[in-house]
């Protein structure tokens, strides 16, 4: 039976849960393909459109970063000229950060948050296409920026004032960087108004807050980051904007202008933005973890402590990015710095509560949740190093940081997207991955990553700066740089077997059924891919996994401890 | 402690330089006392996982085993809550005296330099007006070091550097001293650094500062205190010499 037979098939006979089936008038024919793409305002499409961007914009960055790898496996290289590398660097990390990692999360938030509070749609069904399309654009526009003469971006991720003032970085790419990102700033505000007004007004009878599952409370806390974060970017942005063409002077020091403001309010987004990139896979590992080991999230209500503490602490912590500017007070944001590895912490040790006595299956999705709970913890690890300011003081700006966040950021963003794809796809398309060629690319790319980002800490306790696009052979730096380089090729490799994988399932997979996985969440209580009104029936929600109630009745939640 | 504090160090030494100032021990001790926490912390998470992983997987599809479903465990919660709050107070403890040690800055030094960054390059001038300068247009390559401007000064005296930028922001960076600097227009910064060995060292710019960021580095020579007053009174005040010999 095919994908589209299997929705339109009449809904399971039901186990005698729910009250009536939910109606809806559908008006046909419905709009297919590229009108559907455009116009839908379907919460799932979206969702679909925006994860689809997504994977492509990693895909583009991770061709970037393979070039700059390419450039540094040997001393002295002429692979690229300066500009180009710094570009590349440029793009990048701006593509990485505001293309791929938190737009795929908005992805899910709009694909899964609804099913998973049992709600017919988001709050806002225009606004949400109207975000997408804001998003969309600010890519194209950043990328259009290395069709200009000049060149794309080149002044780094973060385009510390004055060099992006236009005298120093004089072009329209430069210009194409600050709107390109002003557009995905106001695409993340209008998503996280969206989804923070679905989940408190439209959630299913039963569903109060404390029975939603870990993954929407992961991305109602990162919404509100974004609506706290996204708008002092915004207007950094466009003040940035106003140094550039209007001839003022908020950070050009000529006029009298402050360069430190704008790292102040870049940072002051850009804290905050580690865990937007972070929580909601923070909230898709839990979710894999929890259904995989057939088990209740170990402390449900300290997870959501965790994370709602994680939230407060972000929101005072971005000035451990400016350690060494001498321009801030280093022990209180050492102190908050440090503390927020507790919150994380916390967590962990639930994952492993979670785990702990369980039935693992160790699907390709779990297995790269256990590569992100590695990756992560190494991470995190070296977190609490930098920030210690005397610790900082030596690594900052140097591959030792290059390393942490990279383990960070691959850890939680791409092991959670990937994870997030293998679990969900299924739901998604009615189909599921092969999980032999999953298996295959996770322990490539976990390869890869550690060969690549490992010996970066050694780069950086030598010395080896950020950013250079060339460095000399008698540094000691050689070999750990060919090491590196090697394993950024293993991680593009491994990300081929799952572009591949995508590719023929999506066509060809097996029919996966509702819920494959055994899932305890709404999610899988609908079709796969769910009629566009998401549900039928709804089982009775007792508890925040109200699947798993209904299928296996006789082995609730213990109460106690 | 102390003899922790003086033995070489894995963080320091996988290839990485030790310390020639002053401050070197202090941040090994903040090194040691972080990785006393780390390491075994590291090592029991991770070996629960893999414990968990092992003992508790599911063996084959026909497994159709279901676990027990106990989801709270207070007391645990409150310790794992509990014991990384007393480790990160810990941490903060040892490492706030370091870090204000570094950051002091004293009010007579022995020698006062001025460290000036551009695009891209360096200008080091000393009290007598005498500046070194040099900048990537007399580098031939990456591999050159012939060229690098040259920052001399004294070992086992307090040099107070103060830094500035001619344009946009770039950073002081000696591996060798284990510390940096930013220099930013508008951010007043003075750093205090007391080297204890003599030696040649290359110093870089760390914040990207536009096309040939690479290239932005120079020579440290650290000399014994009468070789560099040799050399100090042998300098023209207000003269400028420009490294690689052209004009700057």
């Amino acid at each position: 039976m095919s994908a589209t037979q299997e929705r339109l098939a009449p809904p399971r006979a039901a186990g005698g849960y729910g009250p009536e089936p939910l109606l809806e008038i559908i008006p046909s024919p419905r709009p297919r393909g590229l009108v559907k793409f455009i116009t839908s305002t379907d919460h799932k499409q979206i969702g679909l459109n925006y994860m689809v961007t997504a994977f492509a914009a990693f895909l583009v960055a991770g061709i970037m970063a393979e070039l700059m790898r390419t450039q540094l496996i040997v001393p002295d290289n002429h692979f690229l000229v300066a500009d180009t590398y710094n570009q590349l660097v440029t793009m990048h990390g701006t593509i990485m950060l505001f293309v791929f990692g938190g737009p795929f999360a908005f992805g899910l938030a709009n694909y899964i948050v609804p099913l998973q509070i049992g709600a017919p749609d988001m709050a806002f069904p225009r606004f949400n296409n109207l975000s997408y399309w804001l998003y969309l654009g600010g890519f194209v526009v950043m990328m259009f920026g290395f069709l200009t003469n000049n060149g794309a971006a080149d002044f780094g991720w973060f385009g510390y004032a004055p060099l992006t003032e236009a005298i120093h970085s004089p072009g329209p790419g430069a210009d194409m960087w600050v709107v390109g990102i002003a557009l995905t700033g106001f695409s993340g505000i209008f998503t996280a108004v969206n989804v923070i007004t679905t989940v408190f007004t439209l959630r299913a009878p039963g569903m109060v807050m404390f029975r939603m599952p870990i993954f929407t409370w992961n991305q109602l806390v990162t919404m509100f980051l974004v609506l706290l974060a996204f708008p002092v970017l915004t207007a950094a942005m466009a003040l940035l904007w106003c140094d550039r063409h209007l001839t003022t002077h908020f950070y050009a020091p000529s006029g009298g202008g402050q360069p430190i403001l704008w790292q102040n309010l870049f940072w002051f987004f850009g804290h905050p933005e580690v865990y937007i990139l972070a929580l909601p896979y923070f909230g898709v590992v839990t979710e894999v973890i929890s259904t995989m080991s057939k088990k209740p999230v170990f402390g449900y209500k300290g997870m959501v402590a965790a994370t709602l503490s994680i939230g407060g602490l972000s929101m005072g912590v971005w000035a451990h990015h400016m350690y060494t500017t001498g321009a801030v007070l280093l022990p209180f944001f050492a102190a908050l710095s440090l503390l927020i590895a507790v919150p994380t912490g916390i967590k962990f040790f639930n994952w492993i509560g979670t785990m702990w006595q369980g039935v693992i299956t160790l699907s390709t999705s779990m297995l790269f949740c256990l590569g992100f709970l590695g990756l992560f913890l190494l991470g995190g690890i070296t977190g609490v190093m930098l920030a210690e300011p005397p610790l900082d003081f030596q690594l900052h700006d140097t591959y030792f940081v290059i390393a942490h966040f990279h383990y960070v950021m691959i850890g939680a963003t791409a092991f959670g997207a990937f994870a997030a794809i293998y679990y969900w796809f299924p739901k998604f398309t009615g189909r599921m991955l092969d999980e032999r060629i999953g298996r295959i690319s996770f322990a490539i790319i976990f390869i890869g990553v550690n060969l690549t980002f490992f010996p970066q800490h050694d780069l950086g306790l030598r010395g080896m700066q950020r950013r250079i696009f060339t460095y000399s052979s008698f540094e000691g730096w050689n070999f750990l740089n060919l090491l590196s380089s090697i394993g950024a090729y293993l991680i593009g490799i491994g990300t081929l077997f799952t572009v591949i994988n995508l590719i023929m399932s999506v066509r060809q997979g097996r029919i996966a059924g509702d819920n494959p996985w055994d899932g305890q969440t709404l999610e899988w209580a609908t079709s796969s891919p769910p009629p566009e009104h998401n549900f039928e029936l709804l089982p009775p929600i007792r508890s925040e996994r109200p699947l798993w109630d209904a299928n296996h009745p006789d082995q609730l939640t213990e109460v106690g401890h | 402690m102390s003899l922790i504090a003086s033995a070489p160090l894995p963080a320091t030494h996988w290839g990485g330089p030790s310390g020639i100032t002053t401050f070197a021990p202090e941040i090994n001790r903040v090194w040691w006392v972080t990785y006393l926490f780390a390491i075994p912390i590291g090592l029991i998470v991770i070996g629960l996982i893999t414990w968990a992983v092992i003992r508790w997987h599911r063996r084959g599809p026909d497994d159709n085993r279901r676990p027990r479903q106990f989801q709270y465990h207070i007391p645990l919660e409150a310790a794992y809550t509990i014991i990384p709050l007393v480790v990160v107070a810990v941490l903060f403890g040892f490492m706030y005296g370091v870090e204000n040690n570094i950051i002091h800055v004293k009010k007579n030094p022995d020698v006062k330099i001025t460290v000036q960054g551009f695009q891209w390059g360096w200008r080091f001038t000393y009290p007598n007006g005498h500046q070194e300068v040099g900048s990537v247009a007399a580098e031939p390559s990456i591999e050159d070091v012939q060229n690098l401007p040259i920052l001399r000064m004294p070992e086992h005296e307090t040099v107070q550097f103060t830094l500035q930028s001619d344009d946009v922001n770039h950073s002081f960076y000696v591996p060798e001293f284990l510390f940096k600097r930013d220099l930013i227009q508008r951010v007043h910064n003075v750093v205090d650094v007391n080297v204890t060995t003599t030696g040649n060292y290359i110093g870089e710019c760390t914040q990207l500062c536009g096309t040939y960021h690479a290239f932005m580095r120079f020579r440290l020579l650290v000399m014994t205190k009468s070789a560099y007053n040799t050399w100090y009174r042998s300098t023209k005040p207000n003269s400028i010499t420009c490294a690689g010999g052209g004009n700057c």
